[in-house]
């Protein structure tokens, strides 16, 4: 496991010296000439017809140069988590739609000289409404007497995954646990807001620089809505300033594409903080009831789940998100009969997209914090409780009876219990004052890619300079979770190189080949091994090279920018004399153009566990240590792992304790901004211990596979077991909420 | 009105409106973007600026008040030589940047904290960044980093 010399050793991100200096631009740092600047009007009621929009008096305020509405733009309808050319997905969002279906749907938008001029036209357009029931509730927007907030009702589809025979094995339980939980929408809270440049110029090309996770799917999606060949348009991805999955769907970049096309010059629009809360994509909210059958020493025999999301006002990731969650479950017990059924539900909420995790932290929030109940309902400690279910590493998926790969989810329960202390802690429960302390461990899972559901692919450009450095032409969106300087180790270790010696040009639709985009923890198990295979390719050609020019047919290797003979160091040459050689004397520039395709759908896996401190005058929770073992296969970039984890920690100690959107009955969420949306600080976190199991994954590149998304899977489960387990109750809803003097 | 704003060491004149803010005079008038808007409500820390050594939300304060003040970016902080500043290295050396949107804030609050105490405990490093958000990182590695800062400005103290 040793061998390599890049692979497994800690490298900040590529560009963080320009990240320490503010020498990178963001989108929201970048100015063109002529530029305009852009504001938007927002539907500031939750359900409405359009009846008319005055513009006249906006029109008036100087530097105004366009406003678009509704009768004004194309109402062409799509899908704003597409994924691929033709991929067949309910179409139900416009770019501003003649019915407003949230408190923050787009009504308009204004391009002005000064973006103050844009505000104050904002201001004077008035709009009619003719106001229409408002639906707020999954629950109540299945009925059958709600109101239809798209044609055809509410339901977007009904979804069902079976294993076994649920209701025989029902039957032979020992006990059966019934209970419902309720997870609240969440958002991303990326601190870069969404932002957007669109520039239309007099070739009828557009150019778009937005911080996309998506950038080749946005190409599509303006094509479709702007009516525009691809070739005329080329989206850029700058950096990222923090995504989380909320810059997966097109929100804003239509907008901007639109008042450029209407004005010929190149318009800028930035989302303030309060907008992007209001109107860009949450994590769905989701109510789930959970059945679960068992035998008298916890071993797990049936389990029943019917879940509804809330996709709010568009059908965006509802599919997505929901087929993604139905598959997870299967994946982390030995449960022989399980039976799984989802419904999307259209709200007149904020749209529902993609997040984090992709569906899996709200249905392991029920599962993991229902099996907690169970454990203390039996009197089982929790640890033999998971122990007894758990997957083991030859384990077959129960729907399909198909092998799981590696995993190591006992291992990461056992690193865990032993970490965290848990027997110890377990015998050692303490009372304070008001103050009791409670400790709770859950297990989680998330996928690596996308295999079997799209096309997961990615294609690579690596070109050799001729001083034997390396360029890498990727179409990947680094988010700040180190993607890009992952794709740089691999291709240093194969190459002989440091990855200082390869630069990287990224994610232009222009200049880069395709790739699916960057979601789905697609990172490592994907594009890292697309890179390890791109070097592979480009070292073949090397070598053949280098053979030829030292006239040898020993084996030869790549070590530190030399192609060195085996049996005779001394029979060298340089990578820097190839390039030349192959410009020179070959007639060819030393490049490789490679395709990868994703070989598996493998799962990833991780267990949590908390102490928590809880006070039951005051009902105010505190986690006071946190331990997360992850399986990764094979760390790559240890330092990287753990900023992931440790990130994933925070986003889910906030989805337990603290965020959640709050709506008033019309439909307005209330805390939206950082001064009453609450996301976890540097005073709230617990101690944190990380630990990474390294059993490879066969089929991972150097055995690895993914942590993003499962980082934040097991976090508020753990903490509802903990919080349960101070005071002996039932947790069913996040954030968790504790009434006074309980 | 005309403001004089001692920046990095420099001098700039700059026209300001009455109720302009320090943030909108860097990014829109200065092009010193450095300084991030995150949430402009003074709860996020990305916009943060050193103004006479302590660490300031320049989305919460009026250009035409820091005048006469003396005014560091994230801009000023590595050398014209292009050397980074021993706290801008720590955060590269500890991992403590991933997408970077909150990073300068980050350096700018920890340089105002080592300003007041030279090695600070874990809690007091918690205290001084509670209005800092980081979204990416759990603030593990920035606290390191904070750490990690404190000890090579005391080494270089000494030398």
């Amino acid at each position: 496991m040793s061998k390599e010399k890049i692979i497994g050793n800690s490298y900040p991100v590529k560009d963080a010296n320009l990240k320490v200096t503010g020498q990178l631009k963001y989108v929201g740092d970048m100015k063109l000439p002529n530029m305009l600047y852009a504001k938007m009007l927002f539907s500031s009621v939750a359900h409405a017809n359009i009846k008319n929009i005055d513009i006249s008096e906006a029109l008036k305020v100087p530097g105004v140069r366009a406003i678009a509405t509704c009768f004004n733009t194309p109402q062409t309808k799509y899908n704003s988590a597409l994924r691929f050319f033709e991929h067949d997905i309910p179409k139900t969002e416009a770019v501003f739609p003649r019915t407003v279906r949230y408190v923050g749907d787009r009504v308009a938008a204004v391009a002005a000289e000064t973006e103050k001029a844009a505000k104050e036209a904002i201001k004077l357009i008035k709009v009619e409404y003719e106001e229409l029931p408002v639906i707020l509730d999954v629950e109540e927007a299945i009925k059958e007497e709600a109101i239809h907030i798209h044609p055809g009702g509410n339901k977007v589809i009904e979804m069902t995954a079976n294993a076994g025979d649920v209701d025989k094995a029902f039957e032979e339980c020992y006990r059966i646990f019934e209970d419902k939980y309720e997870v609240p929408p969440i958002h991303h809270g990326a601190i870069e807001t969404h932002v957007a440049i669109a520039q239309y110029d007099y070739t009828d090309k557009l150019t778009l620089w937005t911080p996309t996770q998506n950038t080749f799917a946005f190409r599509i999606l303006l094509s479709q809505i702007m009516d525009m060949p691809l070739h005329k348009i080329r989206v850029i991805r700058p950096t990222i300033g923090g995504a989380f999955g909320g810059k997966l769907e097109m929100t804003i970049e239509p907008v901007a594409a639109i008042l450029s096309r209407m004005t010929k010059r190149p318009v800028k629009l930035v989302l303030d903080r309060t907008e992007t809360i209001l109107t860009t994509r949450v994590r769905h909210g989701a109510v789930v009831y959970m059945k679960t059958g068992v035998k008298d020493d916890g071993t797990i025999l049936a389990q029943d789940i019917k879940m509804y999301t809330n996709t709010g006002a568009y059908a965006s990731s509802a599919l997505n998100v929901m087929g993604a969650l139905s598959h997870k479950i299967y994946k982390v017990y030995k449960i022989p009969n399980m039976r799984f059924s989802g419904i999307p539900v259209y709200t007149n909420t904020i749209t529902a997209g993609a997040m984090r995790g992709y569906g899996s932290p709200q249905v392991f929030m029920a599962q993991q914090t229902q099996l907690g109940k169970i454990a203390r309902e039996l009197n089982l400690d929790l640890i033999e409780i998971q122990k007894k279910n758990s997957v083991e590493p030859n384990g077959v998926d129960q729907r399909f009876n198909s092998p799981l790969g590696n995993p190591r989810l006992l291992d990461c329960i056992e690193k865990g219990r032993e970490l965290f202390k848990w027997d110890e802690k377990k015998n050692s429960k303490t009372e304070e004052g008001s103050w009791v302390k409670g400790i709770g461990m859950a297990i989680g899972a998330h996928g690596n890619g996308v295999f079997g559901a799209h096309r997961d692919v990615i294609t690579l450009i690596l070109k050799l300079n001729e001083d034997g450095t390396l360029t890498l032409i990727t179409g990947t969106h680094d988010m700040g979770n180190g993607t890009v300087t992952m794709q740089t180790q691999m291709i240093a270790e194969v190459l002989g190189v440091t990855p200082d010696k390869v630069e990287t040009f990224e994610t232009d639709t222009d200049a880069c080949a395709w790739n699916l985009g960057d979601y789905a923890s697609r990172g490592v198990f994907v594009e890292g091994a697309a890179a390890k295979k791109t070097a592979e390719k480009l070292k073949e050609l090397i070598i053949s090279d280098a053979k030829e020019l030292l006239e040898v047919e020993d084996e030869l290797e790549l070590v530190e920018g030399f192609v060195v003979s085996k049996s005779n160091s001394e029979k060298r040459v340089s990578l820097s004399d190839i390039a030349v050689n192959s410009q020179k004397v070959k007639n060819r520039e030393l490049t490789v153009i490679e395709d990868y395709a994703s070989p598996a759908g493998l799962t990833s896996y991780g267990a949590h566990f908390a102490e928590v401190l809880v006070n039951k005058e005051t009902g105010e929770i505190k986690v006071i240590d946190f331990v997360a073992v992850h399986d990764v296969g094979r760390m790559i970039n240890p330092i990287s792992l753990e900023g992931q984890l440790e990130g994933g920690i925070q986003m889910g100690l906030g989805y337990a304790l603290s965020e959640g959107y709050v709506f008033d009955e019309k439909g307005k969420p209330i805390n939206n901004s950082f001064t009453t949306y609450k996301m976890f600080r540097t005073v709230d976190m617990p101690k944190i211990t990380t630990f990474f199991i390294e059993e490879l994954e066969e089929k991972g590149p150097y055995g690895a596979k993914s942590i993003g998304e499962c980082a934040v899977v097991p976090v508020a489960p753990a903490v509802c077991n903990a919080v349960a387990d101070a005071l002996n109750i039932d947790v069913n809803e996040l954030p968790i909420k504790i009434k006074r003097g309980v | 009105m005309l403001v004089k704003l001692d920046i990095n060491n420099f001098l700039y004149e700059v026209e300001v409106e009455p109720r302009e803010t320090l943030i909108n005079v860097l990014r829109e008038k200065l092009d010193l973007t450095g300084a991030k808007r995150g949430c402009n409500s003074s709860n996020c820390g990305a916009c943060k600026v050193l103004i006479d050594g302590e660490a300031v939300k320049s989305c919460g304060i009026l250009a035409k008040n820091v005048e006469s003040k003396k005014i560091y970016t994230i801009e000023g902080f590595a050398t014209s030589e292009g050397k980074l500043h021993p706290i801008q290295e720590s955060f590269v050396e500890a991992g403590a940047v991933q997408c970077g949107y909150c990073t300068p804030g980050m350096i700018i609050t920890t340089q105002a904290l080592l300003n007041k105490n030279s090695s600070p405990t874990e809690e007091e490093i918690r205290e001084a960044f509670k209005e800092n958000l980081c979204r990416c990182t759990g603030y593990v590695k920035i606290i390191e980093a904070v750490k990690l800062s404190a000890k090579k400005l005391g080494v270089n103290k000494n030398e």
